[in-house]
C-alpha cells in the first residue's frame, strides 16, 4: 500500500510499504476513507521529537471502512464506518476504567522509553514517534487498529468524511481545552493559538456558554475564521502589537481572561525579540526542546484564581517557567493529552443536531501523493492553509 | 539522522553582526585584558571590517544593498579563520596565551554562529505551492470568509 | 546493591497470584531469576501490587548490564508489564516497531513504525 513516511527532518515521502495485518486477536483493519495532518505532526517533520526513525509512518487523525477482524472483536463488523481515536486504550487498566484514555497503562509497547522520558509510560497513539509505541500511522491506505472494541466510533449516517473526520481528535482536543475551563456560562475565555485545534476551542467554549471569546494569532486570514466560523467575540494579532498580555487585560476591563487555553504547544512563533532568538538557539542545539512563549503569556495573562488549560503539545523541557506568576496568582493548570473516547460520543451528537459543522476548519483536501507539499504548505501557512485533509 | 535545524534568520545575523562588531571595538579588549598590545588593535580592526562589510551587505540591516547574503557569510568565515590564524603568522603567539586565546575564541564563536545561520533566507520552505493550489478540491479563501458561521445560534 | 520494582495490576489478588504461576501467563524470566516475588492489596480500588525483589547483586555486574541492554530490572520490568497486559487486556501489546511486545533488548535499533512484510511476520513469530 501507498504510506506517507518521515524521512529526516522536513522530509516525507509517500512509498510503497506492506500492507497491514491483525496481529493480535482484539486488532481490526481499517481502509482509511480520510486523514489529516495535524499542527502536531509539524513537531515530527521538524525534527522535535525524538526516537522517530526513517520509514516510519505519520498520521493519527483518520476514518474508514473496517475490512478485517481479529477473532475476538465483537463490536465491529466489516463493512462498518468508523472513525479512530487517536489515543490507543485497552479499556481494562485502572486509567481506562476511570476514562482517563489517553494514560492507557498497556497500550505502549515502548513503555520503557517512555518512562525514562516522564517518569511513567502514557498510552500508545498511531505513527507518533517510538515513544509512544511506534504504531505506523494514518496517513495511508490501511491502518491496523488495536483493541478495536474500545477505540473505533461507527458512523451510521449519512455525514459526510470531513463532518466527523475530526472526532478522531481535533475536535475532541479542543472541546477537552474548553471543559477543563470550568464555563459554568458568562466567562471571558482566551485561546492562545487559532489553528484548527485553537478553532475548535473557540467554538466550544462558545457552545458551553462563555459570554467573551478572544482568539490570539498573529495570522490575518486564521484569526477570520476564528471570528467568522467559530464564533470568536475579539481577536488579538500579536504580529501588530506583540503585548498580549496588555491586549488581553484591555479586552476584559483589566481583569483578565478568566481561563485561558494553550493551542499553541512547543514550536510556539511569537517571543519578546532576544527571548525568542535565545529559545530558538537553544532549541536548535537541543538544550532546550519546548519554546514556551505561549504558554507563558498565558500565565502572565490569566487572572489571579484562573484556570490555564494547556491541549497544546509538549515533548520535553522548558526554560524559564514563570512558576511565581503561577503559584503567586493561584492558579489551576489543567492539561493532558485528549481522552478521546470520553467525548466522542457526544459530541458526534452534536454534529448530529446540526449545532456545529466540524468541516469549517477545511482548507486544503487532496490526494495522499501531494502529502509532502502539503505538510511544506501547512508548516508555512502558505495559500491560506487551516487544516490539509488527504485521499489515500 | 536528521540535519540540525539553522533558526538564525538573516535579521538575526545581522543583529549579531552589528552587535559583535561594535563590542570588539569597545569593550572587548578591556574585558580580555589585553587592552594595549597588539592583539587589541587587531581584533578592533577585525570588528571594524565586520561592521563595515555588514553596512553593504544585501539583507534586512544592511543599508547599501550591494553585497550577497551568501557572500557575506563566506566572508564571516573567511574573517574567522583569518583572525584566528593572525597571530601565529606574526609570531606573537608566543608572548603568552592572551596573545592567541581571544583570536581562536572568536573565530570559533562565528563559525558556530554561522552553523546555525540559514543561509537561503527564506527558511527552510521547499513546498510546491502552485501544485497544490490546482489540486485543491477546496477554496480556502471562501471557506474562511464566505458562509455563515460553524455553530449553529443556539447554545449549550 | 538491591534490584527491586513494583507495578500494580487491576485485579483481585487471589486471581492476580493464580494467573502468576499458570502457564499461559506466568512470567518466564522472573521465575528462572532467583528473585523474591510478593503481592500485595493496593489502596481502593487499584488492585494487586507485585513487587519484585532481585536482592543484592554485583555493582560492576549491574552497571554493566546496563549498557548492554540486558539490565536485569530492565527485563523483569517487560516481564511485568507483559503479564499486567495479558491479565487486564487478554494480549500482549503489539506495534508494527515492537512486533514482539515490549523487550528491553530492543529499545534502540527498532525497525520502522510502518507493517512487516511476510518474511519479518513469520521471524517475528506472528503469522
Amino acid at each position: 500500500m501507498r504510506a506517507n513516511v518521515w524521512s529526516g527532518r522536513n522530509t516525507v515521502q509517500v512509498e510503497n510499504v506492506p500492507d497491514p495485518k491483525v496481529l493480535n486477536e482484539r486488532d481490526a483493519i481499517v481502509k482509511i476513507s480520510s486523514t489529516a495532518i495535524c499542527g502536531s505532526d509539524l513537531h515530527l517533520y521538524d525534527g522535535y521529537i525524538p526516537t522517530m526513525k526513517r520509514g516510519d509512518i505519520l498520521g493519527h487523525e483518520f476514518m474508514g471502512e473496517v475490512v478485517e477482524t481479529g477473532r475476538r472483536v465483537e463490536k465491529l463488523t466489516v463493512g462498518d464506518r468508523v472513525v479512530v481515536p487517536f489515543p490507543i486504550a485497552c479499556g481494562n487498566c485502572w486509567s481506562c476504567k476511570h476514562e482517563l484514555y489517553s494514560l492507557c497503562e498497556n497500550s505502549n509497547p515502548n513503555a520503557g522509553i517512555a518512562e525514562k522520558l516522564f517518569g511513567h509510560p502514557t498510552c500508545g497513539i498511531f505513527g507518533y514517534s517510538h515513544i509512544t509505541g511506534g504504531y505506523a500511522g494514518g496517513q495511508a491506505e490501511y491502518a491496523r487498529v488495536p483493541f478495536a472494541d474500545v477505540g473505533p466510533f461507527k458512523i451510521e449516517d449519512d455525514l459526510t468524511d470531513e463532518q466527523v473526520l475530526f472526532l478522531s481528535d481535533i475536535f475532541p482536543t479542543g472541546y477537552m481545552g474548553a471543559d477543563f475551563c470550568d464555563i459554568k456560562g458568562g466567562e471571558s475565555i482566551a485561546v492562545f493559538g487559532a489553528g484548527p485545534v485553537g478553532q475548535f476551542a473557540i467554538a466550544s467554549a462558545v457552545m458551553l456558554g462563555a459570554e467573551q471569546v478572544i482568539a490570539i494569532d498573529q495570522y490575518d486570514y486564521r484569526l477570520a475564521m476564528a471570528r467568522n466560523k467559530a464564533g470568536a467575540t475579539d481577536i488579538v494579532d500579536f504580529s501588530k502589537d506583540a503585548d498580549i498580555v496588555e491586549q488581553l487585560k484591555l479586552l476584559t476591563g483589566g481583569r483578565g481572561p478568566d481561563a485561558v487555553i494553550d493551542a499553541v504547544g512547543m514550536e510556539a512563533a511569537h517571543g519578546h525579540g532576544a527571548l525568542h532568538a535565545a529559545d530558538r538557539v537553544k532549541q536548535a542545539t537541543r538544550s532546550e526542546t519546548d519554546r514556551g512563549h505561549a504558554l507563558r503569556d498565558a500565565i502572565l495573562a490569566c487572572r489571579p484564581g484562573g484556570i490555564v488549560s494547556i491541549i497544546g503539545v509538549y515533548g520535553g523541557l522548558m526554560d524559564k517557567f514563570p512558576m511565581g506568576a503561577l503559584m503567586n496568582k493561584g492558579l489551576t493548570i489543567r492539561t493532558g493529552q485528549c481522552h478521546v473516547h470520553r467525548y466522542i460520543k457526544p459530541l458526534y451528537e452534536r454534529v448530529r443536531n446540526g449545532d456545529i459543522d466540524p468541516s469549517f476548519v477545511v482548507t486544503h483536501r487532496l490526494g495522499l501523493d501531494l502529502a509532502p507539499d502539503a505538510y511544506e504548505t501547512f508548516k508555512h501557512k502558505q495559500d491560506e492553509c487551516v487544516k490539509v485533509v488527504l485521499k489515500p | 539522522m536528521p540535519t540540525p535545524p539553522r533558526p538564525i534568520d538573516s535579521t538575526l545575523h545581522g543583529v549579531t553582526d552589528y552587535t559583535a562588531g561594535t563590542l570588539l571595538i569597545t569593550a572587548f579588549p578591556k574585558l580580555a585584558g589585553i587592552e594595549g598590545t597588539r592583539s587589541a588593535g587587531q581584533i578592533r580592526r577585525a570588528g571594524a571590517i565586520h561592521a563595515a562589510y555588514s553596512t553593504i551587505t544585501d539583507y534586512p540591516l544592511g543599508i547599501v544593498k550591494l553585497i550577497p547574503y551568501k557572500a557575506h557569510l563566506a566572508i564571516d568565515a573567511i574573517g574567522a579563520l583569518s583572525l584566528a590564524a593572525t597571530p601565529f603568522v606574526t609570531g606573537q603567539w608566543k608572548k603568552g596565551r592572551d596573545q592567541w586565546l581571544p583570536h581562536v575564541g572568536l573565530c570559533l564563536f562565528e563559525l558556530a554562529s554561522l552553523a546555525l545561520s540559514d543561509p537561503t533566507q527564506k527558511g527552510d520552505f521547499h513546498g510546491d505551492v502552485d501544485t497544490v493550489r490546482r489540486a485543491n478540491m477546496e477554496d480556502p479563501h471562501q471557506k474562511i470568509h464566505n458562509g455563515g458561521p460553524a455553530l449553529a445560534t443556539a447554545r449549550a | 546493591m538491591s534490584a527491586r520494582t513494583a507495578i500494580t495490576v487491576n485485579r483481585d489478588r487471589d486471581e492476580v497470584q493464580r494467573l502468576w504461576s499458570e502457564p499461559g501467563t506466568r512470567p518466564d524470566h522472573i521465575a528462572d531469576l532467583d528473585a523474591t516475588v510478593t503481592f500485595k492489596e493496593a489502596p481502593g480500588d487499584r488492585g494487586t501490587e507485585i513487587h519484585v525483589d532481585l536482592g543484592p547483586g554485583g555493582r560492576l555486574d549491574a552497571v554493566t548490564k546496563r549498557f548492554t541492554g540486558a539490565d536485569p530490572l530492565a527485563k523483569v520490568k517487560d516481564d511485568l508489564r507483559r503479564f499486567k497486559q495479558l491479565v487486564e487486556t487478554g494480549e500482549i501489546s503489539r506495534s508494527d516497531s515492537t512486533p514482539e511486545g515490549e523487550r528491553a533488548e530492543r529499545k534502540l535499533g527498532q525497525r520502522p513504525a510502518q507493517p512487516l512484510d511476510d518474511s519479518e511476520l513469520q521471524k517475528a513469530g506472528v503469522a
